[in-house]
């Protein structure tokens, strides 16, 4: 064996026969104080972490962790998106309806651990894939995945010496050993990351990724039958459509289309009646006082004046009405003034389609405290 | 009576059986060229295969009318299919995953050959959700979470996006579970081929394991997770799908025994397909001594046991409909066994709750001809029993006015035959290519693989 | 093969005193219950019933579970679920009073009910009074058969270590499954859901039996660990109690999954004949009682029972067999009160009856370990079950 091979050793491998076996030799291995060994069977065989004094995994809390944090992020996002992203009334449930994330979020937290798991198994405690291991294509090897138990003491353990350990295995009834070195051409290959070939084929899958989703997305999904969804012969708003014979797609509502939550007034160009039936359905509150100053002084003061007594700024461009504080109008009833606001009178339009007419009540109101203002009582100071 | 010798732990295979003999046996079809036999029940799934994807493709250029549906019937053969399948796909979880967690190591004989057909069937249930009725199928990503430009969510609160996320777990996570089972075997068979493109295959699908004892302590911890998570996640799957009925206000679909019931009618199902498909493999490949008739009978009484329960939430399903004294409740019951669907009803009650009773009797336990009958028997009852669930309960509900009746097309058909079709020509590729026993998994369970405790 | 000694223990006089005494004061302070509000006396009689009788045929079913699958470690605790069997003869005395008052209980018995309620009425041909007693003689004849076929059967083993033994009680096993789940629904309907005779819901049974086979684990639990802690047991290792351990974890979460299951599914259809029985546990109190069972029967026992170590942990599981007894009394207080009053009751009577339960477990208890050996040594499997490691 020449110096280069000597220098090349990886380990001094031993084949044992039967798990029992291999089982004495593991302890006794441990307890002759090597660290850098391992044990190499073709199924786990029982015993053998307490033999070698392993200890117990910790992959379950990396399991734990990532269910947790699965679960966590399931439920954060599907609160986000049900309360406060896209909040939809859906069957009549309220936006948390913590029932309902349940399903998803168990299944998140699943998925989560079972997969981040087994990455972080496979990645950080096996550091695989790695297929450049020295012990890969030895005949010990192919003896293991068959049906043979071994061990391996590595080179650089601490108290390693190669007659030493080959005594050893030998004293403890292997039949086979064998030594096993590194090879030179696999150690040129790490580290496999940043090797040329690989970072020039997830150039090309990025590429080929790219393109298929541009085209598919672009181009494939306009044409047939995918774009037979696109083209509806179905009429939307502001198209032409050659069916009408002004070519105008949309129409106008048919005569004696009515509409909705409309009322008809029942006295229509009826100012007695108006008076005689009409009962105005609002107190003079405090509120109502507020909202029909408001909305008098909104609509009606332009022509009536700010009080009522018509004379507003309009002076002299515009008729001006007489004046509301007459004993003429104190004397109506608020039928008839409701009426006028509804129909209209001589100069003065209808107001029916700006003044609500629960406003036109609540001004009729107010229109009463500017008359009572003007013909105050003794008891009202007080 | 026929004596057991109960001090004795039972055997899991027909003799002595060594690790080498394992690995002979279970390599052996991937090293060899197919033979006849293979290629003729290959030509036959690929046949039954192209029917189905005709009639899909049909279906895709055409629209959905094609098929039966129609109002008030507006799921018929598709969720019935949907739900037949990933039925099927729980008996896989169930022996891989629970018997584990039971250490029942019988199960390892056939745990990735279960396994392997859970995951077809997911992916033959997936088909069906997703290509066979969602109509513009190329738009299957809404179903996803994705942001976009249009402000849209998927709509959290319905089960049809519950299952969503349930079938596609469960197809990742039994495929994460399966692919951790093969690794190391595809380390044994690195080492044993000599052919140098399959050595460069295995190699890089075994990862380069290397059997290591430290990396064993934490595979077996992984495994036995994986095993705890899987367990509740297949009975969520089934859940869920069920949930897809239950949370309807319609008579004979909104039952709060739907969950259980739907889950013990999966693993049922899933049993009778597993052993009808086993019995057909381990002749095929001359596995008798590995896969035995004590596993056979196992299953049947497995599936005894479950076909018990399904028969128990019939029964109590019907006296709840009487005892609620809801006319319509009662009405869904008196209509299935004497309506329009009547037929449908009485095979699902044969299979599943008669003839399944046979399995009592160890002479049919142990016999293979009528296991494989009756297993068959309970594949088709449990079809109906989907079909009887869903078209029934549509057809006829709460105004009369609104019944209708359906009826199946040519292209309901095509799309039943392309589930039977793509989950064979996927097993057969399946036992081509990969080794369908676990290899390490077996050894490790074999008579003296494990040292003799010296107390 | 090694022989196994028989473990007979003989109870002292002391334990024997506080069982009689437990029972006296309990059967004192339920006559005085029942003489000054029989009302609320029945309804804590049939909540301690049920514990009680749950809690015996639970332990039956796990016995026939054992037989059924050919399970070998537990076979030297078998005898544990075969003493835990034998209370429900007495937990049927323990119904008869409240057979003589079923009309304060059960809405659907009352005098002349089926006139003003029309519901009841279409109920009438199951809930009447005549059908009702038959039904609770027939299910506890049937169950009392099969409590006496599978131990009598086990106590003739002890002595001929014949194997048939095993073979017959596992046939025997494979029969009581299916007779099981029925009566077990059978007695869940009739004594739980018919308190509410308008509301029904098909999964009751089962969630019954969630929260009965949890409480029947977790006594065998306990009175092992009690039992092992006092070196009664002295050949169970480790590897026995991770298996009751991961059993009791398994049924706490599928109590879970069943009350969830039922709780959405009526919350997600929202038809009023339903959601009544949850909207009465939502108010006046109740609302408590319902977060806290979620917390005491699931979360808590969920995430103590979780790590591997836990579940091996003899004290652990003590403490927890004890937690989870507790918790399936505050799950049926939480299925049956609410039938009794809109808030929660809780006053002297709740406790009698508990005390009168305590002590007839332990006479009962006490009766069996001094009769029977502790482990069944007859049984071909109990070397095996002995030798289990996981």
């Amino acid at each position: 064996m020449n110096m280069a091979q000597k220098e090349n050793l990886y380990a001094i491998t031993g084949l044992f026969d039967s798990p029992d076996a291999v089982l004495h030799a593991a302890e006794e291995t441990e307890k002759a104080g090597y660290t850098k060994f391992d044990v190499h069977t073709p199924y786990p065989v029982h015993g053998m972490d307490r033999a070698m004094k392993l200890k117990t995994s910790k992959i379950g809390l990396f399991a734990f962790a990532f269910g947790l944090l699965g679960a966590v992020c399931a439920v954060l996002f599907i609160s986000w998106v049900t309360i406060k992203d896209y909040p939809l009334v859906i069957g009549g449930k309220p936006f948390w309806s913590w029932p309902a994330f349940v399903p998803v979020s168990f299944e998140v937290t699943v998925l989560a651990t079972s997969v981040l798991s087994t990455l972080a198994m496979i990645v950080l405690y096996f550091k695989f894939p790695n297929n450049a291991h020295p012990l890969h294509d030895t005949p010990y090897m192919k003896s293991i995945s068959s049906n043979r138990f071994g061990i391996a003491v590595q080179a650089d353990d601490p108290k390693f010496d190669e007659k030493e350990v080959t005594g050893f295995f030998k004293s403890l009834g292997s039949k086979e050993i064998a030594p096993v070195y590194f090879v030179p051409a696999d150690q040129d290959m790490r580290p496999a990351l940043f090797d040329p070939k690989f970072l020039g084929l997830l150039l090309v899958i990025g590429l080929t990724a790219s393109a298929a989703t541009y085209f598919t997305l672009n181009k494939i999904l306009y044409l047939p039958p995918f774009d037979w969804m696109m083209v509806q012969p179905k009429l939307k708003a502001q198209q032409p459509s050659s069916f009408f014979h002004d070519g105008i797609g949309m129409r106008p509502p048919v005569e004696g289309t009515v509409a909705r939550g409309y009322m008809p007034y029942p006295y229509k160009g009826k100012p007695e009646e108006a008076g005689k039936y009409l009962i105005n359905p609002l107190f003079p509150t405090k509120e109502v006082l507020d909202r029909g100053q408001q909305k008098f002084l909104t609509y009606c003061s332009p022509c009536h004046g700010n009080f009522g007594r018509g004379d507003s700024r309009l002076q002299g461009q515009f008729p001006n009405p007489p004046t509301l504080l007459s004993d003429k109008v104190r004397s109506w009833p608020d039928g008839s003034i409701y009426h006028v606001i509804t129909e209209g009178q001589n100069a003065m339009p209808s107001y029916a389609s700006q003044v609500s007419r629960e406003d036109r009540w609540a001004i009729i109101q107010y229109i009463r405290a500017l008359q009572r203002a003007q013909h105050a009582h003794e008891s009202d100071f007080k | 009576m026929t004596t057991i010798d109960y001090t004795q732990e039972p055997a899991i295979t027909i003799g002595v059986v060594t690790s080498a003999e394992i690995d002979a046996a279970i390599s052996a079809p991937l090293d060899r060229f197919p033979s006849r036999r293979w290629w003729i029940a290959f030509g036959i799934a690929l046949m039954i295969l192209s029917m189905g994807l005709a009639s899909v493709t049909a279906i895709l250029f055409k629209g959905l009318g094609l098929m039966g549906f129609n109002q008030p019937v507006a799921w018929a053969f598709d969720i019935t299919n949907f739900v037949f399948w990933v039925g099927i796909g729980h008996a896989g979880t169930l022996i891989s995953a629970i018997l584990f967690l039971m250490r029942q190591r019988w199960r390892n004989a056939i745990a990735r050959f279960a396994e392997a057909m859970t995951i077809f069937a997911v992916i033959c249930a997936g088909m069906f959700v997703s290509v066979a009725h969602l109509g513009r199928v190329w738009l299957a990503g809404y179903l996803l979470p994705y942001p976009n430009q249009h402000g849209l969510w998927i709509n959290f609160i319905s089960p049809l996006v519950w299952d969503v996320f349930a079938v596609s777990t469960y197809f990742t996570v039994s495929l994460v579970f399966w692919y951790l089972g093969l690794v190391p075997d595809f380390a044994t068979l690195r080492d044993r081929t000599r052919n140098k493109h399959k050595k460069l295959a295995y190699s890089i699908l075994s990862l380069g394991w290397r059997f290591s004892n430290r990396h064993w302590s934490h595979y077996e911890r992984m495994y036995l997770i994986l095993a705890g998570f899987a367990t509740p996640l297949v009975l969520s799957v089934h859940t869920i799908v069920s949930f897809d009925f239950a949370v309807s206000v319609l008579p004979g679909w909104h039952s709060t025994i739907f969950p259980p019931y739907f889950v013990a009618g999966a693993v049922f199902s899933g049993f009778a397909m597993v052993q009808n498909v086993l019995i057909g493999m381990r002749k095929f490949f001359k596995l008798e001594k590995i896969i035995t008739l004590k596993h056979l009978e196992n299953m049947n009484k497995v599936m005894l046991a479950t076909g018990m329960m399904v028969g128990y939430a019939y029964a109590v399903e019907f006296f709840m409909a009487w005892y609620s004294g809801s006319q319509f409740e009662r009405f869904v019951f008196l209509n299935r066994a004497l309506g329009p669907y009547a037929w449908a009803y009485w095979i699902m009650v044969s299979c599943n709750v008669l003839f399944v009773q046979l399995f009592w009797f160890k002479k049919i336990r142990t016999s293979i001809p009528a296991m494989f009958a009756i297993g068959v028997l309970v594949n088709v009852g449990m079809w109906f029993e989907r079909y009887v669930i869903i078209v029934t309960s549509l057809s006829r509900d709460f105004l009369p006015s609104s019944w209708g009746h359906f009826s199946p097309t040519i292209f309901d058909f095509g799309v039943l035959a392309l589930g039977f079709g793509l989950f064979f020509t996927l097993v057969l590729l399946f036992v081509r290519f990969l080794p369908s026993v676990a290899i390490a998994e077996l050894k490790g369970v074999m008579e003296n693989a494990q040292p003799h405790y010296h107390e | 093969m090694e022989h196994i000694e028989r473990t007979q223990i003989k109870v002292s006089p002391k334990n024997r005193l506080i069982g009689w005494g437990l029972v006296w004061l309990g059967v004192a302070l339920c006559s005085l219950g029942y003489i000054v509000d029989a009302r609320e006396a029945a309804f804590n009689n049939v909540l301690n019933f049920l514990f009680l009788a749950g809690i015996g045929i639970g332990a039956l079913f796990f016995l026939a579970l054992e037989y059924v699958t050919g399970a070998v470690w537990s076979v030297p605790i078998r005898r544990v679920n075969e003493f835990l069997a034998w209370l429900v003869p007495f937990a049927a005395l323990l119904a008869i009073p409240i057979l003589f008052n079923l009309d304060t209980v059960f809405a659907w018995a009352q005098k002349n009910i089926a006139a003003s309620d029309a519901l009841l009425r279409m109920k009438e041909p199951y809930l009447n009074r005549s059908f009702f007693i038959l039904r609770f003689f027939g299910i506890f004849i049937v169950w009392i058969m099969f409590i006496r076929l599978l131990t009598r059967n086990s106590m003739r083993q002890d002595a001929t270590g014949d194997q048939r033994l095993t073979k017959i009680n596992t046939i025997l096993s494979a029969i009581f499954m299916p007779v099981f789940a029925l009566t077990l629904t059978i007695f869940a309907v009739d004594w739980g859901m018919s308190l509410d005779p308008h509301w029904y819901s098909t999964i009751y049974g089962i969630y019954f039996f969630s929260g009965t086979a949890t409480a029947s684990l977790a006594a065998l639990t306990l009175v092992t660990a009690v039992l092992y802690e006092r070196g009664f047991f002295p050949k169970l290792r480790r590897d026995h109690f991770y298996n009751l351990g991961a059993l009791l974890f398994t049924f706490v979460n599928f109590w879970a999954y069943i009350a969830f299951s039922q709780f959405m599914l009526v919350w997600y259809a929202n038809l009023p004949e339903e959601t009544s029985w949850f909207i009465a546990r939502w108010h006046g109190g109740w609302e408590y009682i319902s977060i806290v069972l979620i917390l005491v029967q699931f979360a808590v026992p969920y995430f103590v029972l979780l790590p591997q170590e836990a579940k091996m942990n003899i004290r652990t599981l003590r403490r927890m067999a004890v937690w989870l007894l507790f918790a399936h009394a505050l799950d049926l207080y939480w299925l049956i009160m609410p039938a009794f009053s809109a808030t929660p009751p809780l006053g002297w009577m709740e406790i009698s009856f508990p005390i009168l339960i305590a002590g007839v477990v332990l006479i009962v208890l006490g009766w069996q370990v001094q009769n029977l050996s502790l482990v069944p040594v007859g049984d071909p499997k109990l070397k095996r079950g002995l030798e289990f490691r996981l």
